[in-house]
């Protein structure tokens, strides 16, 4: 995202002054040593610590947007860096005798800089915190972003499996039932060819957010494919899941969605099907929640 | 005794590039994905393909196809992708479908039209008392992309048949693959009733859903519509890949258990140049023999109820062991296991 990373062009300015200022300031003092003075460990022990705090600089830069936090952790990292660089110019740089203030550069900044770092990651801790719970009832106790959908703010299939896995162990220890709710469009196909794709997946975002508001805190969405949502319902029996799963059929049906275009009502209809857990690992629950879903939505397809 | 010599290969250069892999690459673009990424390696450019005169091989759309898996990087691509295949942008062929009179008919029409409609997988269409069966074979080699392929091109005509026929048929799929690990995107793309690990790759459904009529049919207009898709498919380098061709060929033949020399004489060329065009198409004759000799076995299983001693005598195996033995090679399978699989 190169739109962040232009957000802290005078955060890198003022770094790149401040190196550049100490390279000087060496320079006018001191005298160049030779190549044989070199101390080929020390240079690549620095100079290597001093590339990695930069390295670690840009990717907190390029993943933060500006703020407080990023701010603290920017100095933080900022002074890290240019007290590794000062102790790697002496590699390079004889300084007289006489002059003690390099000795000042190159001690005081890191202390400086791991107190603002340690006071940066400790509110980057709270910051966290308050963005858990935004993510509520998309993510539980466990997080793998290669398990993000690409299209919609939840979790894919895999990390659906993966917390259905965890929970049937938690909910079996605790004698508490796990029920599943699965919820899908009707005739996506159809808005899709009269709406266009773009409006399909505009529709799929909304839904997002329709199913997580009409969920409880401790449950989790996740879309298992295509117009598929499920949510897991921990600590739920098989009738109170009945019960929200119809709540949710209702909230699909009375959504006024209206398209990108020409802001017209999209008229949405949903099936949904529930599944109490028995005695089963989550690939079989998950396949007994897809009958059930199936024959939901097609009651006369199979009597034929 | 030489057959028509017309056939495509996977270099010729004969798919449209702005009809289906223009599909492909609009999902891209719609993706957010780079132009230039998705199309490295293709040998085209996008402004090309734009122009509308623009023909790419086989092999090229084959890497367009591992490009774009490869940028997406989704457990539903091809699903996706086959959504919006059929009856699809490909000008008369597509309208030919669109107006059918019922899925039946526009299914022939996919196995007529296949060098239009659907290039890199031939469709075949066996019927018997109770079912249509139609399978899937690889016409160029796919090599990897032989999974997407298939996925696409079931997506497709399921998603076609839903669209035309306004419901949802009771489609059933056999693949040869194992079960995948992304089993929820063939649940919600194609249906529930899946058999992995199968001897072929195939779907079915009962045969009087073929006949019901397709509210939009246009008889007229339909007829039309397919002369001048027939037309377009003589204008090409040949109605059917060399692989689709010489599977054909060897289905009227493979009593005679033929030998490369005889194929290659009625294809007019050389031994060498058969074997050295298949190589090409990632295959063998050997191959190619098998795999006929295998959905014939697998046709008289099902459509004519024989069993190992007919199916081995009618093969000209010299007995029924010998036949189970070459039917494992095949397909993994014992011959009754196999007939398990696909009669459930």
């Amino acid at each position: 995202m190169p739109t962040l990373l232009r957000l802290h062009r005078l955060k890198f300015l003022a770094l790149l002054l401040a190196a550049n200022l100490g390279l000087l300031l060496h320079l006018a003092v001191g005298d160049l040593k030779g190549i044989t003075e070199w101390v080929w460990l020390d240079i690549l022990g620095e100079g290597g610590s001093a590339f990695l705090a930069l390295a670690w600089l840009g990717l907190i830069l390029k993943s933060r947007p500006a703020g407080r936090v990023t701010n603290l952790l920017a100095l933080g990292l900022g002074c890290v860096f240019f007290s590794w660089w000062i102790d790697l110019l002496d590699e390079f740089v004889r300084m007289p005798e006489s002059i003690v203030w390099d000795h000042w550069l190159e001690s005081l900044p890191m202390p400086v800089g791991l107190v603002l770092l340690t006071w940066g990651i400790y509110h980057w801790h709270h910051e966290q915190l308050a963005i858990s719970v935004q993510l509520e009832k998309r993510e539980r106790l466990f997080r793998e972003h290669r398990q993000f959908d690409k299209l919609i703010p939840l979790g894919t299939a895999d990390y659906l499996r993966r917390q259905i896995e965890l929970e049937l162990v938690e909910s079996r220890r605790q004698q508490r039932p796990l029920s599943l709710v699965a919820i899908d469009l009707d005739d996506f196909d159809s808005l899709n060819q009269r709406f266009g794709h773009a409006e399909g997946d505009a529709v799929l975002q909304a839904l997002t957010q329709l199913l997580l508001l009409n969920l409880r805190r401790q449950d989790l969405l996740c879309r298992l494919a295509g117009d598929r949502f499920v949510a897991l319902l921990p600590d739920t029996g098989e009738s109170q899941a009945r019960q929200i799963a119809e709540e949710l059929r209702l909230a699909v049906a009375s959504l006024a969605h209206r398209s990108r275009q020409h802001g017209e009502r999209l008229q949405l209809r949903a099936s949904v099907a529930c599944a109490m857990a028995l005695e089963e690992d989550a690939e079989t629950l998950l396949a007994r929640l897809n009958q059930a879903l199936e024959r939901a939505k097609r009651p006369l397809a199979l009597s034929a | 005794m030489t057959i028509a010599r017309r056939w495509y290969e996977r270099d010729s250069r004969l798919i449209a590039a702005h009809q289906q892999p223009a599909v492909l690459i609009d999902l891209c673009l719609g993706r957010g994905i780079n132009s230039h990424k998705l199309l490295r390696g293709v040998g085209v450019f996008h402004e090309d393909i734009l122009a509308g005169q623009l023909r790419i091989s086989p092999e090229q759309y084959l890497r367009l196809i591992g490009n774009a898996r490869q940028l997406l990087d989704a457990d539903d691509s091809a699903f996706l992708f086959g959504q919006r295949l059929l009856p699809g942008h490909q000008g008369a062929a597509s309208q030919a479908l669109a107006l059918a009179a019922n899925l039946g008919e526009a299914l022939a029409l996919l196995v007529e039209l296949r060098a239009l409609l659907t290039p890199l997988l031939a469709p075949r269409l066996v019927l018997d008392a109770d079912y249509a069966y139609l399978s899937w074979h690889d016409a160029c080699g796919a090599g990897e992309q032989l999974d997407f392929l298939l996925e696409a091109s079931m997506a497709a005509v399921v998603a076609m048949s839903r669209r035309l026929g306004g419901e949802h048929l009771p489609w059933r799929f056999h693949l040869r693959r194992a079960r995948p690990r992304q089993i929820e995107q063939y649940w919600v793309h194609l249906g529930e009733d899946l058999h992995f690990a199968g001897p072929c790759d195939l779907l079915r459904l009962p045969r009087e859903c073929l006949t019901q009529p397709w509210p939009q049919a246009a008889q007229t207009a339909a007829a039309v519509a397919a002369r001048q898709a027939r037309e377009a498919l003589c204008a090409l380098e040949g109605p059917a890949s060399l692989l689709d061709s010489l599977n054909r060929w060897l289905l009227r033949h493979v009593r005679e258990a033929p030998s490369l020399e005889r194929a290659a004489e009625a294809f007019g060329m050389s031994p060498a140049t058969l074997k050295r065009k298949l190589k090409k198409h990632h295959s063998s004759y050997q191959e190619q023999l098998d795999r006929v000799r295998l959905d014939v076995a697998l046709y008289l299983y099902q459509v004519h109820g024989f069993g190992n001693d007919q199916v081995a005598s009618h093969l000209r195996f010299h007995d029924a062991t010998n036949f189970r033995r070459s039917f494992k090679r095949w397909t993994g399978l014992s011959p009754s296991a196999a007939r398990e699989l696909i009669r459930v």
